[in-house]
């Protein structure tokens, strides 16, 4: 067994009324691609923030290379030999191939760049190891996405990394850009780099994976030799990981609801865009739909079309009527309302009270000929923070101030004051502790039951498994198949559908 | 746990609170010193003198208070009170009835905020280049006006009833300072009342948001442009009526005086949260000064110095709040 | 495809300039004569100074309002201190200091304090102005001055007038650094992506800081040039320039946001607005109509960019949607 790289030892990390991270430890070896799986929020990219010093850890240490390592910021990480993949790409567009490679790296003389042949040559020989298609002298803009990651790496190479970290760096790529990108982390093992690699799709693992730790509710539930795992051409391989995964998740909680009777209130035929392919599914009164699929799979771009955010071509019905959904306004006006992903940047009034953010949905609900009556706003906000168990000072308190789970629960006030009847819900749970997520999950119950459809996207397995009636199961944009939840739901096989692990 | 929460959340929303009592405080001390230094200070006369001047500022900040909350800028509107003082003193001099004249000039305004919302929410410029740019053509439009009408101003052969709007008197107060208290207290009801005041603020808050929530963010800012330009068109006919000229010259760094005084009334320049009264007290802070200077007779220019230290002193005292 | 967007833009650019000639000549073939155009050259060559620090500056992404008054104020530290009895040249120096200080506030008020570009300059700015009034009560600086004040401003070496010289001295020294310098590749850096030129190593902040200094200092040297010209030291000078500056940067082809421009395209920005207000001179029509014109030129500057970048956009777009359909 190789040396080994990075400790993480007993490492914890607690957020206010969250846990990220609970005693988290494993070893990373010298010269291989070590995996971190996890369902969204169990902790990985805590995690990662921890080791790039984007987030200092509550307690527990970290050894790199048997000496301590407590990186205050990114760069210090960096130079410590840590490099990130970031999501959002970290090259300048306006800049040619050759000067993002020798980016803060020019031998300079009194502000003076000189012409340094040497680095360029060292730089285009690890970028040519690399991918030899790309051409130095062409901008970074006109380049792909997955050309624009192998100028990272380049960088991350020159710059003497030992350890590179992959946050799903295959989201957007084409089969055969994965298929390089993998040849280029079997090159840099050779180089003898180490790599960590997040990703969702077990496939992937078993493709280039050394070892994979499972990490499940901030916790780490085991380490593997991907090797003892067997291939990953085999079902049985996979099940061992995906039963880390999910823990004891059986359907216990779910009742089945009275939805899914009567004609559908909201009905999509053959949607497509640019992510998504011939979406067809219908809502009925009262009923919790899951769409369930991995990052990339379209969910979000399912709500956006929806919400009229994104173009779309195909049908939606209405309550049985053609909609159009140009815009938000004209779905709120058709009865639908959205709590996005992106609660913070995207659902709230962060600086505004909470009083003040409920009613902006409807502001009518407040305001007759164009005036707000101060009063009923009041009244309004305290019926909604009784109703749905908004923990706050008054409604008074800054929302900015709230916990996860209470803002959560404003953006639902806000819909709900809307007279929405059909809720879109984007990831209602991410990032919520464990006993607000069951508060908003009864939540969503309630209103099912009082006749509000509900569609909850959602990245986490347990989630649809407890809420929803039926889950579409979402791969690559498409729907792949739609399960109805019940006792005999097989979560082993849902999981293959949608890592791709198997076709449906 | 829920202490910590309380504690946390009162020292925010106290923040403005603390930026008005400072303000009332260095507005009295500046009434005082002023007082102490020129007993002038106080004099009828020079009251109504510094209240014109405020009044002006207060009427084209009542609306430019929201558009900066909502996070947009206007820096045409010195130039357009120029020119709206101009084509008032145009018109009315070449054949069109006064009170006509006086309603188009408005308009004028109304169609400069028309032009610079269209920019802006239309065809998406920066506020701040946009409005530089219709600052430009309504300075050269001014300008041109006075060359036609033969000077540098517009003030000879002016209709007997040109100054009767900023000269007849209510009893000792001039009718149109009253009139322009009334139309601020509009404002302020508007502020303090209105769906606008939700519009702007959520917007100026998260704009991503506000879309999401179904509200109308282009519509709003296009509102809040057309009113900033309506109420600055009003100031322009009104200053006009009182001097009894118009001057293409008299818009000269009032759109720094409007920035300023809504700046230090603790609006802040990324919009989402502002006060009212603070740009009230803004305006009677910035005017007092500039006054007490004048009757000291410290040089104008003394005075541009001054308000360039008091809007980076404003920008400064608001984050030191905010950070606390 | 980028490089195909900056010549298309310079290509429209020199279209209208060759245009505009082309009109103005029909019109009035004074304006093709060797004199005139020597005079256009001139009357521009303070703003195609102070604009090669500008385009750098906005390049970075940040922006500058107090240029104008910068002008001004250094033309007038020149004028007071040449009556002062300075040598004149000793004076021009200090002015240009007076200038690189402007710049360093700036600097200061940005990079250290983290006002907006905006505000922060808009605050020097009136500053600026206040200041250069208080140089001299309010009044032009006219009498006392040395003859040599007005020296460069008006002579000639050889054929070539003396602002000539050094318009092309300054251009050609921005050129090479706009190419070979750090200044020039890492401001294009940090208006691109400033998170990425920061975890590259790059020291964003004294980058920007030494944009605005070379800004105030190159705004203070057009200001020297511009008072000795005239042969005076006015007050009510440069009202304006930062406008006819940042419309000469943004007409080239430099992005409000930063990450891209070029000096060329700015010199015949520049080249064109001065021969536009030239040429309506010419024709007698008002000056007034300038400021105008320059309103209207900003804004379709600002328009024609945003047109290209969305149109590559939109382009990119379908590309990436192709890539996505393929795979699916």
């Amino acid at each position: 067994m190789p040396e080994k790289l990075l400790e993480i030892q007993n490492i914890s990390k607690h957020f206010p009324g969250v846990d990220a991270l609970r005693g988290v430890s494993f070893d990373i070896h010298r010269n291989t691609v070590h995996c971190i799986v996890g369902e969204n929020g169990a902790g990985k990219s805590t995690l990662i923030k921890i080791l790039t010093g984007a987030e200092r850890r509550s307690s527990g240490s970290i050894l790199l290379r048997g000496r301590e390592y407590n990186p205050r910021s990114t760069r210090e990480a960096m130079n410590f030999g840590m490099s990130v993949l970031f999501q959002e790409l970290n090259v300048v567009n306006q800049l040619t191939v050759e000067q993002n490679l020798v980016l803060g790296k020019e031998k300079v003389r009194l502000g003076f760049f000189r012409r340094d042949p040497q680095v360029v040559a060292r730089m285009y020989e690890v970028l040519r190891s690399l991918d030899p298609s790309i051409p130095l002298g062409k901008r970074v803009a006109e380049l792909s996405v997955a050309q624009k990651q192998v100028i990272e790496i380049a960088k991350a190479i020159a710059s003497e990394s030992e350890l590179i970290i992959m946050d799903e760096p295959t989201a957007a790529l084409s089969e055969e850009e994965v298929n390089r990108l993998f040849t280029i982390i079997k090159e840099l093992k050779r180089q003898n780099v180490t790599v960590v690699y997040i990703s969702h799709r077990l496939r992937e693992i078993f493709e280039i994976g050394d070892a994979v730790t499972v990490l499940r509710d901030g916790q780490m539930i085991g380490t593997r030799q991907v090797s003892e795992l067997g291939s990953g051409g085999e079902v049985g391989s996979t099940a061992e990981l995906i039963k880390m995964m999910l823990g004891k998740v059986v359907a216990e909680r779910y009742v089945a609801g009275g939805g899914g009777q009567g004609a559908p209130v909201l009905e999509l035929r053959k949607v497509s865009n640019a992510k998504l392919r011939e979406v067809s599914f219908s809502l009925a009164k009262g009923e919790i739909l899951g769409c369930y699929g991995l990052i990339g799979s379209g969910k979000t771009e399912i709500a956006r079309a929806i919400y009229g955010l994104d173009q779309k071509q195909g049908e939606v019905l209405v309550a049985g009527s053609p909609a159009a959904l140009a815009s938000p306004r004209e779905a709120i006006r058709q009865g639908i309302a959205l709590v996005p992903e992106e609660r913070r940047s995207e659902g709230l009034f962060t600086r505004l009270a909470i009083r003040e953010n409920i009613p902006l949905m409807n502001i009518r609900s407040i305001s007759r000929w164009g005036i707000f009556s101060a009063r009923r706003e009041k009244s309004l906000a305290r019926s909604y923070i009784q109703k749905v168990r908004i923990v706050a000072r008054d409604e008074n308190h800054p929302v900015e101030k709230l916990s996860g789970g209470n803002q959560q629960k404003v953006v639902l006030s806000k819909c709900i004051n809307a007279d929405s009847r059909i809720l879109l819900m984007d990831e209602p749970t991410r990032g919520i502790d464990v006993g607000a997520k069951e508060e908003i999950h009864n939540l969503i119950r309630e209103l099912a039951r009082g006749g509000t459809s509900v569609i909850v996207f959602s990245s986490e397995l347990p989630e649809v498994l407890n809420l929803c009636d039926r889950i579409l199961l979402l791969y690559e944009g498409r729907i792949r198949d739609v399960v109805r939840n019940g006792p005999e739901v097989d979560s082993e096989r849902i999981m293959h559908i949608v890592t791709g692990a198997k076709e449906a | 746990m829920q202490a910590d929460l309380t504690l946390k959340s009162g020292r925010r929303g106290a923040t403005l609170d603390i930026q008005l009592l400072i303000l009332v405080g260095i507005l009295v001390l500046v009434m005082a010193v002023s007082t102490a230094l020129t007993p002038r200070f106080l004099s009828y006369v020079n009251m109504i003198n510094v209240l014109m001047q405020v009044a002006m500022i207060m009427l084209t900040g009542s609306a430019a208070v929201l558009l900066m909350i909502a996070g947009a800028f206007d820096l045409s509107v010195g130039m357009v009170l120029a020119l709206t003082g101009v084509m008032y003193a145009f018109m009315s001099k070449n054949g069109i009835p006064t009170p006509l004249a006086l309603v188009l000039s408005i308009l004028i305004g109304s169609g400069f905020g028309l032009a610079n919302g269209a920019l802006v929410v239309g065809l998406k410029i920066t506020p701040v280049i946009a409005t530089l740019g219709t600052m430009y053509v309504a300075q050269g439009l001014a300008f041109i006006v006075a060359w036609i009408d033969g000077g540098a101003n517009v003030t000879t052969g002016l209709p007997r009833d040109f100054e009767v709007f900023g000269r007849t008197m209510v009893g000792p107060i001039p009718l149109f300072l009253l009139i322009v208290f009334a139309l601020i207290l509009i404002f302020y009801f508007l502020f303090a009342k209105t769906n606008l005041r939700k519009y702007a603020f959520a917007i100026g808050g998260n704009q991503t948001a506000a879309r999401l929530s179904g509200l109308k963010v282009g519509g709003v800012v296009l509102a809040l442009y057309v009113l900033v330009g309506t109420l600055t068109g009003f100031a322009g006919m009104t200053l006009a009526s009182r001097m009894g000229s118009g001057s293409p010259k008299v818009g000269t760094g009032f759109e720094f005086d409007v920035i300023v005084a809504i700046v230090l009334g603790g609006t802040s320049i990324y919009g989402g949260e502002g006060s009212f009264l603070g740009m009230i007290l803004g305006a009677l802070i910035i005017g007092f000064v500039g006054n007490t200077l004048n009757l000291l007779n410290v040089m104008f220019f003394y005075q541009t110095v001054l308000k360039g230290l008091i809007l980076v002193g404003a920008v400064l005292l608001m984050r030191q709040l905010r950070s606390r | 495809m980028k490089n195909r967007r900056v010549d298309l833009q310079k290509l429209v650019l020199v279209g209208i300039l060759l245009f505009i000639t082309v009109v103005f000549t029909i019109l009035n073939p004074r304006f093709i004569s060797g004199f005139n155009l020597m005079y256009v050259l001139i009357q521009n060559s303070f703003v195609i100074i102070s604009a090669c620090a500008v385009t750098l500056l906005m390049i970075s992404g940040q922006i500058d309002l107090s240029i104008g008054s910068t002008v001004c104020l250094a033309g007038m530290a020149h004028a007071w201190l040449s009556r002062a009895g300075l040598p004149v040249g000793l004076s021009f120096l200090l002015a240009i200091v007076v200038g690189l200080l402007v710049g360093l506030i700036n600097a200061v008020l940005v990079v250290r304090l983290k006002i907006t570009p905006f505000i922060a300059t808009l605050g020097t700015m009136y500053m600026g102005r206040g200041l250069s009034y208080l140089v001299s009560g309010g009044l032009v600086i006219r009498e006392g001055l040395p003859d040599a004040f007005s020296y460069v401003g008006n002579e000639s070496l050889g054929p070539v007038p003396y602002t000539i010289v050094a318009l092309v001295a300054v251009v050609a020294v921005f050129l090479v650094l706009e190419r070979r310098s750090v200044l020039g590749k890492y401001s294009v850096a940090i208006g691109g992506n400033r998170t990425a030129a920061m975890l590259s190593g790059i020291d964003t902040d004294r980058i920007v800081s030494t944009l605005y200094i070379l800004a105030g200092a190159f705004a203070g040297f057009a200001g020297v040039l511009m008072a000795s010209r005239l042969g005076v030291g006015d007050p009510n000078i440069g009202i304006g320039f930062e406008f006819d500056v940042i419309v000469a940067v943004i007409l080239g082809g430099t992005s409000l946001a930063g990450g891209e421009g070029s000096i060329l395209g700015m010199i015949i920005g520049a080249l064109i607005i001065g021969g536009l207000g030239n040429g309506l001179k010419l024709l007698n029509v008002f000056t007034f109509f300038q400021s105008i014109m320059k309103g209207f030129v900003l804004v379709l500057a600002v328009l024609l960019d945003q047109n290209l970048k969305l149109r590559l956009g939109a382009r990119a777009g379908a590309r990436r949607a192709e890539r996505s359909r393929e795979r699916a």
